[in-house]
Parts: structure tokens; sequence; C-alpha cells
């Protein structure tokens, strides 16, 4: 007996290490980044400096947090960067001057999205198309589709009202941060604590017995490709608006960056695993990894080799046993 | 039941190869009815010609996706092999013998670290290689920003000599896909490839030696990014940082198209070629109809749905 009892606790401890190494292991790794960073620069907690940086890791996580949705689904969405470049030259289409203008654009952007997402998710979940090449065919479609409307080069006739929303602030925060936040709020509770997070869950870990309980597998995968979209696109009217001018490019990069974000904070690409907090402690680690390189004074391309480095040893690190 | 199950995967590949053949006799078609240049001699040797680079990363591609993984890294390999030779060449044009080989080795060495990564660290590959694409591309900026440097002649010949009218690269492409698809099929070491692929918990369990031939397969994929690379340095005749770029997601799209699932175990090396024949016929004709690039983008997309949407079985 006293053997027995003299080695549980201790096993039983060491498992509850693991557990929370699992768990908050990111959190550590962006608290160590964090030290590191003010102990290497001066500049990074100058409030200006952490501002900055937080502006401009809101647009990627709204993108991050829709993409942790199909991630969580066994999918991934590689057209979210093309449907940010094109929900922004769709912005340009009102030729809109004043700020009347913003709730339709917005409106038609979510309604252009909510399409893009459909038809991935349909592609996806009923023509039984693998999530990488539905979304890569349509990054490619949508691509074709705003340069053949732009013929190149795009005009850039937007409401003042946007770079407002993009990079101004309301009691000292900004306000794509409150957005984002309001996002995340919502989207936690979606995915939480609703009857279709649940089922997500569920198509996420187990396809098969989803579908045994009497859940139609389809919707959920078509509901998360939505929401992705949907999140993408506003994101690519926050980004649009901060960028200040229109190109077909805006938002490029952002496609692999949500991917490793959302992977990086323990969404698991097998599915079923994950959280949204998880998925923004991902986008902090990842926009403090850029700030801090530029901080630093690296030339670019020393940026490109640490943050290749940084993303392979912080996904090792937190190892969230994806296959 | 194995030869069933051999059977129903055949039948599968076979719906593939109809598709894509189809797809590419759609082509000839219309490429005859719609330019009476397109079917000229001229424009087959041009295609021909245009064939190596994607075919060769798009093999690659195929042996990775293959074994169950995937490798987002060709594109920076490449455009890093073509920096290097032109680098090289431009310092000693004499030693051509030297820079080839070490170029193809240290290809294929950053291909097998990739999957010694992957083996090692239980990362999952997209990050892996995208990580290190993220190194290699900085890595290569470090030495030349611009395009330039420089190949001695004799090199330049290997992406534009004819033999009996038909181009060197052609052959050469026909020959690797060959004893590719050979190796794959024939050998224990290629079958491993697919084992690992189907199931690699089962193949572990079965006494195979899963971490090496991961890393096999990724240094494979190295190797032909390497070849690729030095085919399209004798192209351009210059170095390119950025040259290599856009050939990551490209190598995908004749993989897939070509019957490979993205899952592992299922596919092959005839489909890929199939579908580099489509990507790269199907260019060559919007570009003789005279199809703005930006309704290229969207017919491709189209076609990546149309040629797989109606048969590939979901990932799992």
């Amino acid at each position: 007996m006293a053997p027995l009892e003299a080695t549980l606790p201790k096993s039983r401890k060491s498992v509850s290490m693991a557990a929370i190494f699992e768990r908050f292991g990111l959190a550590i790794f962006l608290g160590v980044l964090l030290v590191a960073a003010a102990l290497l620069s001066p500049t990074f907690l100058r409030p200006a400096n952490l501002v900055n940086v937080l502006t401009i890791a809101a647009p990627l996580g709204m993108v991050v947090v829709g993409q942790a949705f199909v991630i969580m689904v066994r999918g991934l969405d590689l057209s979210v960067a093309s449907l940010m470049a094109t929900v922004a030259v769709l912005a340009t289409a009102f030729k809109a001057t004043s700020n009347d203008a913003i709730p339709v654009i917005f409106i038609a952007a979510i309604v252009l999205s909510a399409l893009v997402g459909f038809v991935n998710g349909w592609l996806v979940a009923k023509r039984n198309v693998s999530p990488f090449l539905a979304t890569l065919a349509m990054m490619i479609i949508l691509q074709g589709v705003r340069f053949a409307y732009t013929g190149g080069a795009p005009i850039s006739t937007l409401p003042p009202g946007m770079s407002f929303l993009a990079s101004g602030r309301i009691w000292g925060i900004p306000v794509n941060l409150m957005t984002l936040a309001v996002m995340a709020v919502v989207l936690s509770i979606v995915l939480h604590r609703s009857r279709l997070g649940r089922e997500i869950f569920m198509v996420g870990s187990n396809p098969k017995a989803a579908f045994l309980n009497g859940i139609a597998p389809d919707r959920v995968t078509i509901a998360c490709y939505v929401i992705c979209s949907v999140c993408a696109g506003i994101g690519g009217l926050f980004l649009l608006g901060y960028v200040g001018t229109v190109s077909n490019w805006v938002g490029q990069g952002y496609e692999l960056d949500s991917i490793v974000a959302a992977v990086m904070g323990g969404v698991a690409l097998s599915g079923g695993r994950g959280t949204i907090l998880g998925a923004l402690l991902g986008v902090a680690v990842l926009v403090v990894i850029n700030n801090l390189v530029l901080l630093l004074g690296f030339p670019i391309e020393m940026q490109l080799i640490i943050k290749g480095i940084i993303i392979v040893g912080a996904a090792a690190f937190y190892r969230t046993r994806l296959v | 039941m194995s030869a069933l199950l051999m059977d129903l995967r055949r039948n599968r590949l076979m719906m593939s190869y109809l598709i894509v053949g189809g797809l590419i006799l759609l082509i000839l078609v219309a490429g005859g009815v719609l330019s009476d240049r397109f079917l000229t001699w001229r424009n087959v040797t041009n295609v021909l010609q245009q064939l190596i680079v994607l075919g060769l990363v798009s093999l690659g591609q195929t042996f990775v996706v293959l074994m169950g993984g995937i490798d987002l890294a060709i594109g920076s390999l490449v455009s890093a092999v073509t920096v290097f030779l032109a680098n090289f060449l431009d310092w000693r044009p004499d030693l051509v013998w030297l820079a080839v080989p070490l170029a193809l080795a240290a290809a294929a060495t950053v291909g097998a670290v990739n999957g010694i990564l992957t083996v090692v660290l239980r990362v999952h590959p997209l990050i892996v290689t995208l990580g290190m694409s993220s190194v290699i591309f900085g890595g290569t900026l470090m030495y030349r920003k611009e395009p330039g440097g420089s190949i001695p002649r004799a090199l330049e010949d290997i992406a534009y000599r004819n033999v009996g009218g038909i181009p060197v690269s052609a052959i050469v492409l026909v020959v690797v896909f060959a004893i590719a698809g050979l190796w794959l099929q024939r050998t224990r070491a290629g079958r491993n490839i697919y084992f690992v692929g189907g199931d690699a918990e089962a193949a572990r369990l079965n006494g195979l030696a899963v971490g090496r031939i991961t890393v096999m397969a990724y240094a494979l994929s190295g190797l032909c990014a390497g070849i690729a690379g030095l085919f399209l340095t004798a192209r351009t005749g210059v170095g390119d940082p950025r040259i290599g770029a856009a050939l990551t997601l490209q190598s995908i799209t004749p993989v897939v198209v070509g019957g490979t699932i993205l899952a592992g175990g299922r596919g092959g090396v005839f489909g890929t070629f199939l579908g580099v024949l489509l990507v790269t016929m199907l260019n060559s004709l919007l570009n003789f109809v005279g199809v703005s690039s930006y309704y290229q983008w969207i017919i491709q997309g189209v076609i990546i749905i149309v040629a797989v949407g109606f048969h590939t079985v979901r990932r799992t």
C-alpha cells in the first residue's frame, strides 16, 4: 500500500504538469517572448509601439478567428487573403465619398464573403473536394475576377470613415481591436457554448460518429466555411482602411499566416481541438516576432529567417500532437 | 483481398486519368479549331520545353503527398538553387562539374532536413516546410536581391537543345517520370511510401522505418526541386530569388488533378504527368487565344474544381 500511495501523487502531479504545459505552452512562450522583447529593445514597451502592434494584429486576428473554425472541422481556407483583396476592391466599386456608404459597403462585403464561404463549404462537404484544393481554386478564381474587374489597376475611392475604423481610437483603444474583441467573444460563445459549437467539435473529431448521432456534418462544415469567409471579409475591410489604398494584393500572405497562427495557438489541423483564445495567442506571438525583428533593425532577410525558425520552434515547443 | 483493393485503387485512378485525358483532348481540339498555329510542331516543342520545371517540382511534391505530407518549401528551394548556380558560375564558369552536383546535393539535403524536422519535432509538415521556406527565402535574399549572375553557354544548352526535333528537357522529364513510376510500383522502398501514406501507424507496427521513409520522400522532393532549379537557371541564364515563389502552389495542382489524394497513400506519378501536361497545355492555349492572364486564373480555378470535384475521396 505504502509504495503505491507514495508513487501515486507524484505521477498524478507529473501528468497535470504536462497538461498545464500543453494547455498554456503558448502563453508561456508568449510571456518569454515579451520579456525577451522588452529586454532586447527599449522601444518595444513604449505605448505607441504596443498600440501599433495591436493595430496591426487586429485584422490578422479577425482572419485567424475564422480560420480556426474551418481548421476545427478538419479543413483549411487558402482563399482568405484573396477574399480580403476582393472585398477591398468591392469597397471601391461604390465610388463613395461620404460615410453614409459604409454600412452598404459592409453589407455587400459580408454578402459576398458569405457566398464565397458557402461555395467553399459546398465543394468540401457536398462534392468531397479536399479543402486545400477547393479553397486554392477559389483563391485563384477570386484573383482572376478581381484583376479582370480592375484591369490590374484599382481605383482608391473610399469613404473617409474607413480609415477611422481601421486606425482610429475611442478612449485610446483602437477601434479595430474592439471589433476583434467583440468578434472573438461572440464566436467564442458560438464555439464553446452553443449547439453549433458542440456539433463543430463532434464533426471535427469524428464526422462519422457525429452523423450517427443525428448531426448533419455537411451543414456544420458549410457553416464553418461561411463563418471563416465572413471573418476574412470583415478583416479585409479593416485592413483596407489601415493600408488606406486599395491594391489587388491587400492581405497577401494572410492565408498562410492565419493558418500558422491558428495552429501555433493549438487549433489542431486534425480537427476537433482548439479555442478562439488560443488562436488569438498564436496571432500575438506571430505579430510580436515580426515587430521585434523590425525593432532590432535586422534586414528583411533576417526577419524571414528568424520568423521561419521561430514558427517551427514554437510549434515544436507547444507540440499539439498534430498528425 | 489485396488484389481487390488494388483494383479499386486502380479504378479510382483510372477515372482521374480519363477526366484529365479528356480535358487534354478537349484542349487539343479547341486549340486546333481556335488557332491554326497551336498544333504546329513549333508550338508542340515549345510546350514540351516548358514542361520540365513544373514537371519536376510536381514529381517531387507527388512523393511527399503520397507519403502523407506536403512540401511548401519547393518554391524557395528552386529560387535558392538558381541563385546559387548563377552566383557560383559567375565567379568560376569553369567549375560547372562541381557546381551542379553541389547544388543538387544541397537541395536534397534541405529536403531531408524538412523530413528530419517533421519526424523529430513531430510538427505538422505544413508548418515545418513553411518555416523552412521562409528561412531559405531569407537566406537567398542575403546573397542576391535582384535577378543577376551568369552561367556558361554550355549549361544554357540543356534547356534549349533538341534531339531529333524533341527538346532534351522533355526527354529527361519522361525518363525521370518513368524511373520514378517504376521505383514506386516495383521496389520495396517505393511501395513503402504508399504504405506510410496509407496508414503510418500500421506501417510502423509492421516494422517499417517510418521516419527514414519520410525523410527519403522529402529528400527526393528536394532533389527534384534542385533539378528544376538547374533547368530554370539554364533557361533564364540568371539567378532570381523570387522566380520560384509561385511554384510552391503550382506544384500541388498537377498532383491532385492527377488523382493523388492529399491525405496520402493513393495516386501515382502517371497522374501527375498528365496533370502537368494539362496545366502547361492550357496555359499555352489561353495565351494563343489571347485570353488575358486574369481570365486564365479563373479558368484554371474552375478546371481544378471540375477535374477533382466529382470523384475525390475526402481526406480523413
